[in-house]
């Protein structure tokens, strides 16, 4: 499959070997921390090497690299090309084009802190990055954002301008951040135009074993 | 130990403000071990790092083997400065004023590879980059390792900076002997293969800092003089662990710690005398024994 936003292919993930698909879990229900569940997302940009990550420019000023970026706790096969990224990205990097031109000073994403897969080890469960809706901002400009006061000024200014966005408390216990600013959007997920939503296109009706 | 040498460190020990002189010595020309106070616990200052390093490379080869949770040095890690301290779960940061290393911190919301992070930990005594290879291995995992090995007389239970922890008295600690068995431990191809252990000695011999063996050795030496080593200083001690490997024999290994109330001077120029005493030791031990 061919299209989408960007000039990547788009992989209906439950066509992917099954070793991916284990890692991936594309359109299973995920439970959240707080009890809610949520249907993680199926449809993924194939990213086959550096250079396409580096060179594929989502918004003026945010590549694709930047939401990619993990360490050894994301499991080995997904941290080596091809990645897979959700379609999501896409609207999460608009939504921080719109607090970068407000800004008008480049925003850093932290490693591990935009997408991460739901068996990275830094996952909790429900995570929103497993969705690529999700940034966890460390720098604006030359400021380190490691501080309440600047968590609480950038993301009253997050709330401001991006309607819907969700911004993670500044304190030390779990579910709040102290080091970084996080911003999600929720647990969207989009779907190509050209991408069919069938159980399974291939065979029917289940992703194949 | 001769009676001469044993004088002498006697001496230097008794010069210490209130404090204690501990030495170990493994020589591999004549196969012969001899301590001074060698099984004295220390405050491990930056020396524990060595065993972070030994934990590293032996995951890396452990993985290697069974593949249960396998990385390599290559793989890279998030840096970022943030830590939980042992006592409470309390978040911690380290301080980069204190630290003897401040490329690690350039690349905090990045990541690092093990490989750099091991060099900085090591070579410029990071505490950022030792903090982050220990929340990666854990202290257990790093006990695992020593334990493995066989070394007692090192005891690794937190990170660096836990400040909750040191007001408490819980610190890692090392016995001269213990750190020239993990030394040892090295040198003898014990973590992994015979690369590794290269690996590991290059990158102790990259070490910036002067500590005291080398300065020890007699001048006509010091040029020629390989001291693979790892130095540790806080307001109270100034230690040195190496592998010294000299001209035309096999190298010795050495752990000098000296802990005082004095001011850094003192116990600095007890441990380069310490030096100078290890090294009349085994310059005296004649040729042709042990490998």
């Amino acid at each position: 499959m061919s299209g989408g936003l960007l000039p990547l292919p788009v992989v209906d993930a439950w066509q992917l070997d099954v070793h991916y698909r284990r890692l991936l879990r594309p359109g299973e229900l995920l439970p959240a921390r707080s009890g809610e569940v949520h249907r993680l997302p199926r449809f993924f940009y194939e990213v086959r090497s550096a250079f396409d990550a580096v060179n594929t420019q989502i918004t003026p000023h945010f590549g694709l690299w930047e939401f990619m970026e993990v360490d050894l706790y994301e499991p080995e096969p997904l941290r080596t090309y091809p990645r897979y990224v959700p379609c999501a990205v896409t609207a999460l990097a608009a939504a921080l084009e719109v607090l970068r031109l407000e800004i008008g000073a480049p925003i850093r994403i932290a490693a591990n802190g935009g997408y991460r897969s739901p068996a990275h080890g830094g996952s909790a469960s429900g995570s929103p990055h497993c969705w690529a809706t999700a940034a966890n901002i460390y720098r604006i400009g030359n400021e380190y954002v490691d501080s309440e006061e600047k968590i609480a000024r950038y993301g009253d200014l997050a709330s401001r301008l991006l309607a819907g966005c969700w911004i993670r408390p500044y304190g030390h216990d779990v579910g709040l951040a102290d080091d970084h600013l996080h911003i999600d959007l929720g647990y969207g997920t989009i779907v190509p135009r050209q991408s069919t939503e069938a159980p399974n296109p291939r065979d029917g009706c289940e992703p194949r074993e | 130990m001769s009676p001469d040498v044993e004088s002498r460190l006697h001496e230097l020990g008794a010069s210490l403000t209130s404090g204690a002189l501990g030495v170990a010595v493994y020589d591999y020309l004549s196969d012969r071990h001899w301590s001074f106070n060698g099984d004295r616990w220390f405050h491990a200052a930056s020396v524990m790092k060595v065993a972070v390093l030994a934990a590293l490379f032996d995951a890396v080869d452990r993985g290697s083997r069974d593949g249960d949770r396998r990385f390599t040095l290559d793989c890279r890690l998030h840096v970022r400065n943030r830590f939980l301290s042992i006592v409470d779960g309390c978040p911690f940061r380290v301080d980069a004023g204190r630290d003897g290393d401040s490329d690690v911190y350039a690349a905090i919301g990045r990541t690092l590879r093990l490989r750099d992070l091991a060099t900085h930990m090591i070579v410029r005594s990071s505490n950022l980059a030792t903090n982050l290879l220990l929340d990666l291995l854990t202290p257990a995992g790093v006990m695992a390792t020593l334990a493995r090995l066989g070394v007692d007389g090192v005891a690794v239970c937190r990170g660096v900076e836990d400040d909750r922890a040191f007001e408490q008295g819980i610190n890692n600690r090392v016995t001269p002997n213990g750190v020239v068995a993990l030394l040892r431990a090295i040198v003898e191809d014990k973590i992994g293969s015979a690369q590794a252990s290269a690996a590991m000695i290059d990158i102790l011999h990259d070490q910036q800092f002067t500590g005291t063996i080398e300065p020890g050795l007699p001048d006509n030496l010091r040029t020629a003089a390989r001291v693979a080593h790892k130095t540790g200083e806080i307001s109270t001690v100034s230690h040195d662990a190496g592998i010294v490997f000299l001209p035309g024999r096999p190298p010795y290994v050495a752990a000098i710690l000296v802990e005082s109330a004095g001011d850094a001077r003192e116990r600095i120029d007890a441990g380069i005398a310490a030096s100078a005493a290890v090294y009349a030791s085994v310059a005296s031990a004649g040729e042709g024994v042990g490998r």
